[in-house]
């Protein structure tokens, strides 16, 4: 007995010091991958690729309630401080809506660039699958930049993974940034499968379509008509016959590039910005707009609850952006609508006004489209504002109206009759502060006005 | 003692008695009880002075034996103090034996040794369970408070089974943990929150698994000697706790019922319908809109005035039943309970409920081996409501709720999602928030040891013990369509939201101590100790979410239309360690002690994984000098300690940079989710501590005063980095902080006749200071806020829980604007004028406890108190918003606003959609500073003769009474409490935070013997 227990005592006590130490000490992480282990055989590029896809898409979103919001047609209607700001334009560079576009941007841009990287490296990869990959690196890359440039100004170019060197990096100038997204463009041009899978993903036609949104903002007209051209003629885009399928389907025959949801990887962000929580609600003016009869069936971008309306909530409710298992909650990026509205401000803009092939027949495909009265014959100037106009109702709640303003040179002019608060600094978002605070080259270079 | 050596010992008694017997001689019988809990004592020695005659209590300490009159009856009993009483003849004698003062002669437990109290040579407080016997504490957490110098312990909230902070000398980490070790019978447990969903700042807490009723006591390592043999995670002291177990006498039971009710200790005014009214009104006229087009119809929307929280509110009811058997004998001594506990919330649908059980063993199987286990199996129900900073919470809802909502339809139904007397965002239906969920957190803990110790010699003495500490969570919830998540909220629920959860935290340890002692003539006393440990933690948990149910008669995710999130996962840690630790004693007059302890971490990288934690201790007992004598001072002792400790609580894998998986429309992928850093290592603390410990009048004042001083650097915290590198953080060892201040406690026995008064009071004080950041730049944390980067900053120089906001300088009385402090003299007031406002660190911490008996009656009170720390009342934020928006109610104070010209007062005018007026400034900082009656008790226990009557050894009755009264200038409804619970640098904020309950109760304890 006694001697048994002994044993017994013994035995506890060498188990103790016997334990394994590796296997104490080095539990194998789970489910998680090591830097060095990610890209290193050709079956890890596609996963790479769908994690930049990952990445990117908070950017569209977020380009949502920039484009939107900052601009005339949302006013806040809820809770929290970030969208309070935006809805009384009192914004401030502690905003997070801002602090979470910046930072999306990196974190796409970090991606790309470790597929630059790791990638020529990899061996056995197919030339196709590579060169799939890299285009998409280059193009999403490009058009991170086009979304930063455009929403905080020349935000710091950052070409490489290094932390040390990124940690510490000054902002570029407009023009290299400019410079960057387009040959980022050119290079995914070259490298790009002609049809992706689905429009959630990205093709040739994608890159067309984002040069023709690069050349209008950069007032190349006649490139972007080109671009837009070409989108338009590929015959592999319808504009939906029913504007209501915009609203409430995901991948239409119009859709070029979408930011592609669904009922598993939903965060559901918008829909309950928009629908859930109403966080975000149509403000009186568009719901003019869009009730006009201009406007068409434009008209079902936005629902009206007698319900909701009380105290400031004017009761109407912003359609898009459905719930995980509905078939709208995709981000749309680009579709051939916006084709036909670049070709058309870039036509106006050289003169094309009215006629064949002009800025007034482009509009009328779409006001045709949406049972709407057709355009007649205008000034030019009446066309631009026409054509302004027309993108407010085609494009609403899609993140487009305050980068056109800016763009047209009219933010102010609109904008401080919506808002008395209004200050011609909000042309451009605030650099987030913290981004300030932990980035040294970056004191004192904050956008005027924050 | 075993019945028939009792019975011998009374033969022998007997045969000396009759041999010497005297004419004179009366039977002389009575009853010996203690003093402590009025039980008649066993085996207490009673002698006729003068002679061998005597006898011994039986077990229910009744005696009987013939003695001469007039002569003199000694009664003496191991740790108690003697009694001598002159024998005349009484027929019936009752003698009352008092407790031993001198608490010296005590065995403090510490970690894998036990030495004597007065042996001590580091900082240690050791709390009885006498001290908190008659408090209904949900956790043992609980008892602490107030009753140990050094330590604050914070309940976040007035929630049954919530969170607890407790921090031992100040915070000394950022991000790693704060909470202290908690040592149950040397298993370390499993401390904060188990459940896997939050709450809206409130968490559970998985210490309020283990019953206080089942506690021995509790010792407090406080410095770096004492807690040296836990050297690793021992940076924020460790709390030893050990459970009763079998004494060597007979059997014992006890059984020990207390009910009581439970209500809020203040309600929060708001204002009435009509009130609210006229200021949205004017609001809206402030702001050139018409508030007849927004519906504030004076007259109609004022037609109703609801109490919301009136609505919510309930009195709970607490109720707890403990069953205990112990007893033992030469060999084998047992200790069995049960509990049962269920507390009502004050919030409806609220409730905690415990069952616990546990069964401690000890066998001596040969003179030189003995074994031991412990087993204690709990389980809890929690039923919870969402609290604090959730929109869709209870309490939060309550007070924002306007007055103008109903909860309650005409034909009594509960107003929901679709009825047009829906309030709707923000505020929806308290009532039926708080009624309709299922949010039911089942955890089980079972916590069970075997340990086996082998004396080889009187010298030397080998010690193994393998345990296991078990938890395992359910969250069973589902939120109805008539609630905001389940149905008002169709992109999340829209027809009801299932969630399930369930998780699993399995802690082994096992270790081996062998242990040396010595003493070389009474005067070279020396201990060594060497040890080895291994602990080894598994984390698993699965959820899975589901929505679009049929109806609301189907709650279970097997009927959920869409199954669309679920997932599961796994972590495993383990720590490796060895450790020793060296004593030697000169006649008891120098003593010193040396320990180190060697940790190795799987959450440091290869290269960093080992810390080494070394302390050194040294104490002089001045009163053993020849040249110190003095018949008032029985015992000085000054002692000083230095040493390391460690701290390792941050996430797994920290050191690795990796990549996780991600989807992205329909397919998975990977994305970076961590940057690494190899270079990742132990935070570690360096402490001295000097303190003194003395005694006077023969241990009635028994005084204990230490000073500290403990910096903490290589800070383990996420430094900041520009997001441009594609991340936000990274872990690094970064930083420094420093803690340092002082404790006092002292005992007295006041009077110590028939009345006995004893009075227990400690103060401590400590100074937090960040001292050192990466690149100095400061980190905001808190809550975000109108026109400053955050609610509170991490800023070299000052403590953790630093407020910041803009400096409120009033109100214009020309314009009714606030008037804040253009700091930096730009013109423009924003965040870059933001200053520190105050602090949540209190400056003086302490608690008193006034005990005193008088025959079989006793009373007990406590106070407890903080004084100068500031609370951040961000509920005003919502509650005095100066008409930003006009979904909430607002407070009172709303009445003093600005109206017109050349008013002066403090409260902005109101206009809807400023938010200007509403900037987050010092207007909502308060003090914080409070005293408070935490307990009040009385009992009355029967004479021993009455109830021996009814076969009991002892009864008792008494009434208990917690947070009855509080004196503060906070105009909250409470200032202790904490939203975020547990948060270290976000301490000390009100937001929407259900406040501490009163309980009431009474309980009767009887045991049979």
């Amino acid at each position: 007995m006694k001697r048994s227990i002994l044993h017994i005592v013994s035995v506890l006590v060498l188990i103790s010091i016997s334990t394994s130490c590796d296997e104490v000490l080095e539990p194998k992480p789970v489910d998680i991958l090591t830097d060095d282990l990610v890209l290193n055989e050709p079956n890890d590029v596609p996963n790479v690729e769908i994690g930049l896809y990952g990445a990117f898409r908070g950017i569209p979103t977020n380009a949502v309630i920039s484009g939107d919001f900052t601009a005339d047609m949302l006013i806040h209607n809820g809770t929290f401080s970030q969208y309070r700001e935006l809805g009384t334009k009192q914004i401030t560079s502690a905003n997070a809506s801002a602090a979470a576009s910046w930072s999306n941007i990196y974190s796409a841009v970090y991606i790309a660039n470790f597929i630059f990287e790791r990638l020529p490296a990899v061996s056995g990869v197919t030339t196709t699958q590579r060169n799939k990959t890299m285009g998409t690196a280059y193009f999403l890359r490009g058009l991170s930049y086009f979304y930063g440039l455009y929403t905080f100004g020349g935000i710091p170019n950052v070409q490489t993974t290094s932390i040390e060197a990124n940690r510490n990096i000054p902002r570029a100038s407009k023009e290299d940034i400019l410079d960057l997204i387009l040959n980022d463009y050119k290079d995914a041009l070259e490298l790009l499968p002609e049809e992706p899978v689905n429009a959630g993903f990205v093709g040739k036609d994608a890159v067309r379509a984002a040069m023709a949104r690069y050349y209008l903002f950069t007032k190349q007209w006649s490139l972007a008509e080109a671009a837009a051209s070409e989108v338009i003629n590929s015959g592999r885009y319808l504009l939906e016959p029913d504007f209501t399928n915009i609203v409430l389907d995901d991948f239409t025959d119009e859709a070029i590039f979408e930011i592609g949801y669904n009922i598993t990887d939903d965060p559901g962000t918008l829909n309950n910005l928009f629908k859930s929580r109403r966080e975000i609600i149509p403000s009186n003016q568009v719901v003019v707009s869009l009730a006009s009869a201009q406007s068409g069936t434009r008209f079902s971008s936005i629902e009206f609850n007698v319900s909701n309306l009380a105290g400031t909530d004017n009761g109407w409710t912003v359609s898009k952006y459905g719930t995980a298992d509905q078939d709208n909650n995709n981000v749309i990026v680009f579709r051939l609508a916006e084709m036909y509205l670049i070709r058309a401000e870039a036509r106006a803009n050289q003169n094309k006004v009215s006629g064949l092939n002009s800025a007034q027949s482009d509009i009328n495909e779409l006001r045709k489209r949406a049972n709407a009265p057709l355009l007649t014959i205008l000034s030019q100037s009446q066309m631009l504002l026409a054509i302004e106009e027309e993108r407010r109702m085609e494009l609403a709640f899609e993140g487009h109206r305050w980068y056109d303003l800016v763009r047209t040179g009219r933010v102010t002019a609109i904008m401080s009759a919506f808002s008395s608060n209004w200050k011609s600094t909000y042309e451009l978002w605030p650099i987030p502060q913290t981004e300030i605070q932990n980035n040294p080259s970056l004191a004192g270079q904050q956008n005027p006005g924050y | 003692m075993s019945a028939p050596m009792r019975r011998s010992l009374l033969i022998i008694g007997f045969i000396i008695f009759t041999i010497t017997v005297f004419a004179q001689e009366q039977r002389a019988s009575g009853v010996v009880i203690s003093a402590i809990d009025r039980s008649g004592l066993p085996g207490v020695n009673v002698l006729i002075k003068g002679t061998s005659q005597g006898t011994i209590t039986d077990a229910t300490g009744k005696f009987s034996l013939n003695a001469p009159v007039g002569s003199t009856l000694a009664f003496s009993f191991i740790g108690y103090q003697p009694v001598e009483i002159s024998f005349t003849g009484q027929a019936s004698l009752e003698i009352i034996l008092q407790e031993e003062l001198k608490e010296l002669s005590e065995v403090v437990v510490m970690g894998y040794s036990s030495v004597q109290k007065r042996d001590i040579t580091g900082s240690v407080t050791s709390i009885k369970s006498d001290r908190f016997k008659d408090i209904a504490l949900s956790g043992i957490d609980q008892a602490l408070q107030g009753q140990a110098a050094g330590v604050q312990v914070v309940q976040s909230s007035g929630t049954p089974g919530g969170g607890i902070s407790v921090r031992i000398r100040g915070s000394s980490s950022i991000y790693g943990s704060n909470r202290p070790l908690f040592i149950v019978d040397g298993i370390p447990v499993e401390t904060g929150s188990l459940s896997l969903r939050s709450f809206g700042g409130q968490d559970d807490n998985a210490l309020s698994l283990i019953n206080p009723g089942d506690i021995e006591s509790i010792q407090v390592l406080k410095d770096a000697s004492a807690k040296s043999m836990y050297g690793s995670r021992a940076a924020n002291g460790v709390v030893v706790i050990t459970t009763k177990r079998g004494k060597k006498s007979s059997y014992a039971i006890n059984f020990d019922v207390q009910r009581g009710i439970i209500d809020p200790v203040k309600k929060q005014e708001l204002l009435s319908s009509t009130d609210l009214l006229t200021l949205q009104r004017e609001a809206v006229k402030n702001a050139g809109q018409n508030p007849d087009a927004l519906g504030l119809i004076p007259g109609v929307t004022d037609g109703v005035n609801t109490h919301w929280l009136d609505e919510i509110f309930r009195r709970g009811i607490l109720e707890q039943y403990q069953l205990t058997l112990s007893g033992g004998d030469e060999n084998t001594s047992y200790y069995i309970s049960g509990n049962y506990r269920s507390e009502e919330g004050v919030q409806l649908n609220n409730k905690f409920e415990r069952l616990s059980g546990t069964i401690n063993l000890d066998e001596k199987v040969t003179k030189k081996l003995s074994l031991g286990t412990n087993i204690t199996m709990s389980r809890s129900l929690n039923k919870r409501v969402k609290g604090d900073n959730f929109l869709d919470g209870v309490y939060s809802g309550a007070l924002k709720s306007l007055p103008y909502n109903v909860p309650f339809d005409e034909s009594g139904k509960l107003v929901g999602p679709g009825s047009p007397l829906y309030a709707a965002f923000p505020n929806f239906n308290p009532v039926a928030q708080a009624v309709l969920p299922r949010f039911d957190a089942i955890t089980v803990k079972m916590l069970g040891g075997i340990n086996a110790t082998y004396v080889f010699n009187q010298n030397f003495k080998l010690r193994g013990q393998t345990s296991i500490d078990y938890n395992n969570v359910i969250e069973d919830q589902y939120e109805s369509s008539q609630t905001a998540i389940g149905g008002y909220l169709d992109g999340v629920g829209g027809q009801g939201y299932g969630v399930y959860i369930v998780g699993s935290t399995t802690n082994f340890v096992a270790n081996g101590t062998l242990s040396y002692n010595k003493s070389i003539n009474q005067t070279h006393n020396i201990s060594a100790l060497l040890g080895t440990e291994v602990f080894r933690k598994f984390e698993r948990s699965g959820n899975v979410v589901g929505r679009l149910f049929p109806s609301d008669d189907f709650t279970y995710i097997t009927s959920a239309g869409i199954v669309d999130n679920g997932s599961s996962g796994r972590l495993n840690s383990g720590l490796f360690s060895v450790f020793s630790e060296a004593k030697y004693d000169f006649k008891d007059k120098y003593l010193a002690s040396f320990g180190i302890r060697a940790d190795g971490s799987s959450r440091f990288g290869p290269g960093n994984r080992f810390g080494f934690f070394p302390s050194l201790s040294a104490a002089w007992r001045i009163t053993e000098e020849d040249f110190f004598k003095s018949n008032k001072i029985s015992d000085l002792k000054l002692r000083a300690s230095i040493g390391l400790s460690g701290n390792e609580g941050i996430p797994d894998y920290q050191f690795l940079g990796v990549w996780a998986s991600t989807l992205y429309n329909g397919s998975s992928g990977v994305a970076p989710s961590q940057l690494g850093n190899p270079n990742l290592k132990w935070e570690t603390t360096r402490e001295i501590n000097v303190g003194t410990d003395i005694s006077l009048f023969d241990g009635r004042i028994q005084a204990t005063a230490d000073v500290y001083y403990k910096k903490t650097y290589d800070l383990l915290l996420p430094r900041p980095y520009a997001y441009t590198t594609g991340f936000s953080s990274v872990w690094e060892n970064i930083g420094e902080l420093e803690n340092k201040g002082f404790e006092f406690g002292v005992v007295t026995v006041n009077v110590d006749r028939k009345v006995k008064w004893s009075t227990d009071f400690n103060l401590s004080k400590n100074l937090n200071k960040v001292l050192f950041l990466a690149d100095s730049v400061p980190i905001y944390r808190g809550f975000s806020a109108e026109g400053v980067s955050a609610t509170n900053i991490i800023k070299e120089g000052y403590p953790l829980g630093t407020f910041i906001g803009l400096n409120f300088l009033g109100v214009d009385p020309a314009t009714g604007d606030a008037i804040y402090d253009d700091t930096n003299k730009d013109g423009k007031i924003n965040n870059s004028d933001e200053i520190i406002i105050g602090t949540a660190q209190p400056k003086l911490i302490g608690g008193i406890t006034n005990k005193v008996s008088y025959r079989n009656f006793d009373f007990t009170a406590f106070f407890q108190f903080s004084y100068g720390n500031k609370v951040l009342n961000y509920t005003k934020a919502s509650l005095l918003n100066s008409g930003l928006d006009i979904t909430s109610n607002q407070s009172p104070e709303a009445l003093r606003r600005w109206q017109k010209e050349g008013d002066i007062t403090d409260v902005p005018r109101y206009e809807l959609g400023n938010t200007f007026n509403n900037y987050h400034s010092n207007r909502l900082i308060e003090d914080g500073s409070f005293v408070r009656l935490k307990n009040v008790g009385v009992g009355y226990t029967l004479p021993a003769k009455i109830s021996q009557r009814f076969y009991l050894n002892a009864f008792r009755i008494y009434a208990s009474a917690t947070n009855i009264w509080t004196y503060t200038k906070y105009s909250g409804a409470d200032p202790e409490v904490s939203t975020l619970s547990g948060s270290i640098s976000a301490q000390g904020i009100d937001f929407f935070t259900l406040p501490q309950v009163k309980t009431i109760t009474i309980g009767l304890n009887a045991t049979l013997k």
